[in-house]
């Protein structure tokens, strides 16, 4: 029962060499009684670099998040052809910094009649979930990762479900309309969006073999190739549901400000505001790093280990972490501007279209990949293109290019089901209903000149 | 299993907090924190499972109940009115209740412990392959946290011996679900969509 142990399953933590040889000399001086029952290699690997991690982390993603922000507003600016904000500091480049001390200053209202606890509590989870998902990205090579466990992509989604309640208890805890009617939206479109989001992970779980994250990247290096070309329909789907999951337009319906003011933060202000506001931020940095990691191969890019392989032994190492980390912000941050794109491109759906959306395209969809990526899977077994060796894929170029052309062409079995479920489902087009409300029960009458629809 | 060092503290301490926020979950009077006690006690069952080795079990708790179910229990709260259970609390039988209550764990408790002191409540001797699951321990020669085979024991489990269980637990949330749907449509509603 037990699993061969495969090159890619590395240790939970590991540190860098440099680390080590500075915590063993750093031992030296240190009382008896501290050091005795302690390794130095594992007060490495387990203590001092995890801790210089989550601190570099929560500065790099704070910053990524302040200055997403003002991405946002000067991509939307960009296509709606303004200019953006450009007052504060060179290029607007101060504008977060400014938008954070206005929120921090301004006062904190609780209102009344609110559930105080509940109330204080909401915007903490929202918070510590989008932050605790950090913890198990690898964002380079070998010991560029705060920890590497076994469930890493279940721990993921696990605690962005959880990151829910955060909506939840804060619209709940409001006491008030509008926050209410957001909070119910936003439950409903985030527990059917995560449905789909896992459906879709199964399918490239078929050929990651494995829930870990650093494995996930390992098993596309081993295989020289990124997944999305073996899992397209698949990364569709993961895009679609993950801009549903983090509430943003054109699924924010959560948040619509025609119709409920703000949503389930209509009653928060000042920073627990802006909490509610990073959290949203840092689960769109999130969700992109774990689409990059799924389907565009993390830190690993084609040609990577080649060029690390030409340089002198000393600073293989370094150049690769190098390498790695600069790939991963590249597609990290693609797959953002996507989102921002996607936001000031389409109009908001309405709530049926997007519970429609949800279950009757995203969800056949994922199950229907599910079933032929695992069909494709056990035919280029048989055909003998794929090995499974030590609990990983191994295959030539004719494998890869077999399961490429099944990949993109699977495509049409999917869209053909889509088709043959949807067709008869007119709601969703406001065309269609429109013409189902009879004449005589119009109280509007149409002036003389303009047809009955 | 004897518990020793840091597995010991973990385990009292999240029995401990799980137990609370169960007492905390019947005793509140706001259904809402209910739920949200609820929530505390599926975590650290949640954690307890990470305890026991049993890494998936704890991601998929965590993911069914709290992100799911839970999340579903406070819609309905939401939806349905639930203050004016806060002003005049329902439960006049709490001294029976209590009675009750601890007659029940009374009872837990007095079978635990026969059927402990008569080895198990396994007499017969168990199966090789489930010995082979059982004995499936780590290797305590392997480099520290090496990805444990937990998930693919599991779905091997899923699909050989429990694949019966598994397919009428399936069979029974289908049914639930196509009766909740037939429940929730009256006759006017279906005629609307007809």
């Amino acid at each position: 029962m037990m699993m061969t142990q495969g090159p890619w399953m590395l240790a939970l933590s590991a540190s860098p060499k440099w680390l080590e040889s500075l915590v063993e000399r750093l031992f030296a001086y240190l009382p008896a009684w501290l050091t005795s029952s302690l390794a130095p290699t594992e007060v490495a690997d387990f203590i001092v670099w995890p801790l210089i991690q989550i601190g570099v982390m929560l500065v790099v993603v704070l910053t990524a998040v302040a200055y997403l922000t003002l991405a946002e507003r000067k991509v939307s600016a960009w296509i709606q052809v303004r200019v953006g904000p450009n007052r504060t500091g060179p290029l607007g480049l101060l504008q977060p910094a400014a938008d954070g001390i206005k929120l921090l200053i301004k006062e904190d209202v609780i209102p009344f009649k609110a559930d105080k606890t509940v109330f204080t509590l909401a915007p903490i989870i929202s918070m510590v979930c989008a932050f605790i998902v950090l913890a198990v990205l690898p964002y380079g090579p070998h010991y560029a990762s705060i920890t590497n466990i076994n469930i890493g992509l279940l721990f993921i989604l696990s605690v962005s479900s959880v990151g829910v309640l955060g909506i939840i208890l804060g619209g709940w805890a409001s006491n008030s309309k509008y926050p209410l009617l957001g909070a119910l939206r936003s439950s409903a479109q985030m527990v059917s969006y995560e449905a789909a989001i896992g459906l879709t992970i199964v399918s490239a779980l078929i050929f990651t073999r494995t829930f870990s994250m650093q494995g996930i990247v390992e098993a596309q290096r081993s295989l020289g190739i990124w997944f999305v070309l073996f899992l397209f329909p698949s990364f569709i789907v993961f895009l679609i549901s993950v801009v549903a999951e983090t509430n943003r337009a054109p699924f924010d319906l959560a948040e619509a400000e025609s119709e409920l003011v703000g949503g389930f933060h209509t009653e928060y202000s000042g920073f627990r505001f802006s909490i509610f506001f990073i959290a949203e931020y840092a689960n769109m940095v999130v969700v992109s790093a774990i689409g990059a990691t799924l389907y565009l191969g993390g830190w690993y890019v084609p040609g990577m280990d080649w060029v690390a392989a030409r340089l002198p032994e000393a600073y293989r190492e370094a150049a690769l972490t190098l390498m790695g980390v600069t790939a991963f912000a590249i597609k990290c941050g693609a797959i953002l501007y996507l989102f921002i794109w996607m936001r000031w491109t389409f109009p908001r759906y309405r709530y049926d279209q997007l519970m429609e959306l949800g279950w009757k395209w995203l969800m056949p969809a994922a199950l229907a990949n599910i079933a032929l990526t695992a069909t494709i899977f056990i035919v280029g077994k048989e055909l003998g293109l794929v090995r499974s060796a030590g609990g990983v894929l191994q295959m030539d170029w004719q494998g890869k290019l077999f399961f490429t052309l099944a990949g993109l062409l699977s495509m049409f079995p999917i869209l053909a089901l889509l088709n043959a479920i949807n067709r008869n489902s007119k709601s969703f087009n406001l065309r269609a209903q429109r013409t189902t409300i009879p004449v005589s029960t119009r109280k509007v009458k149409l002036s003389p000149g303009v047809k009955a629809a | 299993m004897l518990l020793v060092g840091w597995e010991a503290v973990f385990f009292w301490m999240l029995t401990l907090v799980a137990l609370f926020a169960a007492v905390f979950t019947v005793s509140a009077r706001n259904p809402v924190h209910c739920a949200l006690f609820l929530i505390s006690t599926l975590i650290a069952k949640g954690a307890l499972f990470l305890l026991l080795r049993a890494e998936f079990v704890a991601g998929a708790q965590i993911l069914v109940y709290v992100g799911g179910i839970l999340v579903l229990f406070l819609f309905v709260l939401m939806l349905v009115n639930t203050r004016s259970e806060v002003e005049n609390p329902f439960n006049r039988q709490d001294k029976v209740g209590a009675f009750i209550a601890a007659l029940v764990g009374l009872a837990i408790l007095g079978a635990v412990t026969y059927t402990q002191q008569r080895g198990g409540f396994f007499k017969t001797k168990p199966s090789a392959d489930r010995m082979a699951i059982e004995n499936a321990k780590p290797d305590p020669n392997a480099p520290a946290g090496v990805i444990s085979a937990d998930t693919e024991t599991l779905g091997v489990t899923l699909y050989t011996r429990a694949v019966l269980p598994f397919e009428i637990a399936s069979v029974l949330l289908l049914m639930a679900i196509v009766g909740s749907v037939l429940l929730a449509r009256d006759r006017r509603q279906e005629e609307t969509y007809d």
